[in-house]
């Protein structure tokens, strides 16, 4: 019979316990709220420039962007990467054809004719950007934002449109630059 | 009247289920509500992972490695790459030694956060679980800090760390510590102690310490049955042997050694040594070094194999490694502590109702991306 009363006792002296505490939270619902209403309100992004040597550590996990004028193609990133989920595709220009330079002063010798990624295969590993010696392939935004601002909302209605397409040579223009100048004909380079 | 005689029923619990932790189908046969005989059914979330490792370099293993225990992403990665280096013989820095032990940590408390929040769920208390969530969350955010991502961070890499830790960094886990020690001081008040929690979790599901190392049982399942078996102090890897903490072990305090409050009561005095450990290190911690320093360029281990164990939030996590010196191995074999946990759920929860045997799975805290592979 005490055991039943304490166990009575016990029950509501826990749950009271509980309840207050909950209590106090509701009390000081504006210091204690954590939630946002997340299309109207954002969390802000962290500050993460940091890096020993060189600042443009790649920490951040968003969308992958190429910036393909300074892509040679070694496809360092393409081995990286565990999913294969970045595809690339480069031709050969002849010797004397000159295609231009990155922005580190690489001469570029291959041209890039396909680079995709497909961001619904990736896995967000961050490995690819790691070994580019370009720097050329990061995540949007965070330490990056300088080169472009973060998207981190690129949901769509077709699986297909999660393909990121960042070659912008059309065919004439590579076979423009890949065919052998034929004697006696202008050749026209770039 | 006589006895009256009842058909046994087999009932399926998921594979779609709040209370299975993931996608796992358990057919329950029952006697009335009496359950008789439990049967895992695995494999919804099997990705090959053993047989992906031989087809991709030792450096791309990481990212899948993460995805085994996602809720002990850190962890893992902290196993493979001790594995790997005790393959390659790689001296880390001391400065990388202390952020894994940090990292480690912040991860084994945001993992038991998860766990102690979905057991409260899976017995009715749905507050708890809101809260040990809003905590998580912190810990959350100093990872997106340190490595940009939430969960999945392939930030241990072999040899090193991705990257140093932000400024700042530091200063924010102090002061999440001295947030958080409070915090575990409200858990117990609203879900630990409250006696509507004790009566669904005390003296159920029973797992003596006899069944538990005959089943390989590790981690605070086994600890919770009163056996101290603890890698971290009593097979010393990495720098644990420097810091100063206790291994809390299950005595019975509500019901019999070994019940499903005991699994519980481990889990959360653990988060109390885990700041422990975490505040020891960032006290010693070096400031300055680099933490890329002995990264190989490739990494081509030698021909052999390695067998390395480390302890995850659920137990012994074990990597055997086989290489026959090409940049790809020829064998990876996982030992899953939560694999083994859910192998002896069938006999602990034998002759319980149907809703305590969601209880004795919730305390057994089964991450089923670890157990599937």
């Amino acid at each position: 019979m005490i055991h039943y009363f304490k166990n009575i006792f016990e029950t509501v002296t826990t749950l009271l316990q509980g309840l207050g505490i909950t209590f106090v939270h509701l009390l000081r619902i504006r210091k204690n709220n954590v939630t946002l209403q997340y299309p109207e309100e954002r969390w802000p992004q962290p500050q993460r420039n940091i890096g020993f040597e060189h600042n443009s550590y790649n920490v951040i996990r968003s969308r992958l962007e190429v910036d393909i004028e300074d892509c040679t193609g070694c496809m360092q990133c393409v081995r990286a990467c565990p999913v294969d989920c970045i595809k690339i595709d480069t031709v050969k220009v002849p010797k004397d054809t000159d295609i231009g330079t990155t922005s580190n002063d690489t001469k570029k010798r291959l041209l890039v004719t396909r680079f995709d990624i497909d961001m619904s295969e990736c896995c967000f590993c961050n490995l690819c950007t790691y070994p580019c010696p370009e720097d050329c392939i990061y995540m949007t935004g965070g330490p990056n934002s300088k080169k472009h601002p973060i998207d981190y909302e690129y949901s769509t209605y077709d699986r297909s449109d999660l393909i990121f397409r960042f070659a912008n040579v059309t065919e004439e223009q590579i076979e423009r630059i890949t065919k052998p100048a034929q004697p006696g004909e202008q050749t026209n380079n770039g | 009247m006589g006895v009256r005689q009842t058909e046994e029923m087999v009932l399926n619990i998921g594979p779609q289920h709040p209370s299975t932790h993931g996608v796992l189908r358990l057919k329950v046969k029952t006697d009335g509500e009496i359950v008789t005989a439990v049967t895992p059914v695995i494999g919804y979330l099997h990705r090959c992972f053993e047989k992906h490792c031989e087809n991709i370099t030792y450096e791309q293993i990481i990212p899948y490695v993460d995805r085994c225990d996602y809720i002990a992403s850190m962890n893992n990665d902290f196993g493979y790459v001790l594995a790997m280096e005790a393959m390659l013989e790689i001296e880390v820095p001391e400065k990388v030694q202390y952020i894994r032990i940090i990292m480690a940590e912040m991860n084994r408390i945001a993992s038991h956060l998860l766990a102690l929040g979905t057991f409260g769920l899976d017995v009715g208390a749905f507050t708890p679980f809101l809260y040990m969530f809003r905590d998580r969350e912190r810990i959350l955010d100093l990872f997106e800090l340190t490595c940009g991502a939430r969960l999945l961070y392939n930030y241990m890499w072999i040899g090193g760390l991705s990257h140093d830790i932000p400024p700042g960094f530091v200063e924010k886990t102090y002061e999440f510590l001295d947030y958080f020690l409070p915090q575990l001081d409200e858990y117990n008040n609203l879900l630990t102690f409250n006696k509507i929690f004790i009566e669904r979790t005390a003296d159920v599901g029973i797992l003596t310490p006899d069944l538990a190392i005959n089943y390989g049982v590790t981690g605070p399942n086994l600890r919770g049955s009163g056996v101290k078996w603890d890698l971290r102090k009593d097979e010393s890897y990495s720098i644990y042997d420097r810091f100063d903490f206790a291994i809390p072990v299950g005595t019975g305090i509500k019901g019999s050694v070994g019940d499903s409050w005991d699994r519980y009561w481990v889990r959360a005095e653990e988060m109390r040594e885990s700041v422990k450990i975490i505040r020891q290190a960032l006290d010693q911690m070096p400031r300055d070094g680099d933490v890329r320093e002995a990264v190989p360029r490739r990494i081509r281990p030698p021909k052999g194999a390695i067998y390395s164990r480390s302890e995850t939030p659920r137990g012994e996590l074990g990597f055997y490694i086989i290489s026959d010196g090409k940049p790809k191995p020829t064998r990876v074999k996982m030992r899953s502590p939560a694999f083994t946990a859910l192998s002896v759920l069938s006999e602990i929860s034998q002759g319980w109702m149907i809703s305590d045997v969601l209880a004795i799975l919730g305390s057994l805290d089964i991450v089923l991306g670890e157990i599937d592979r």
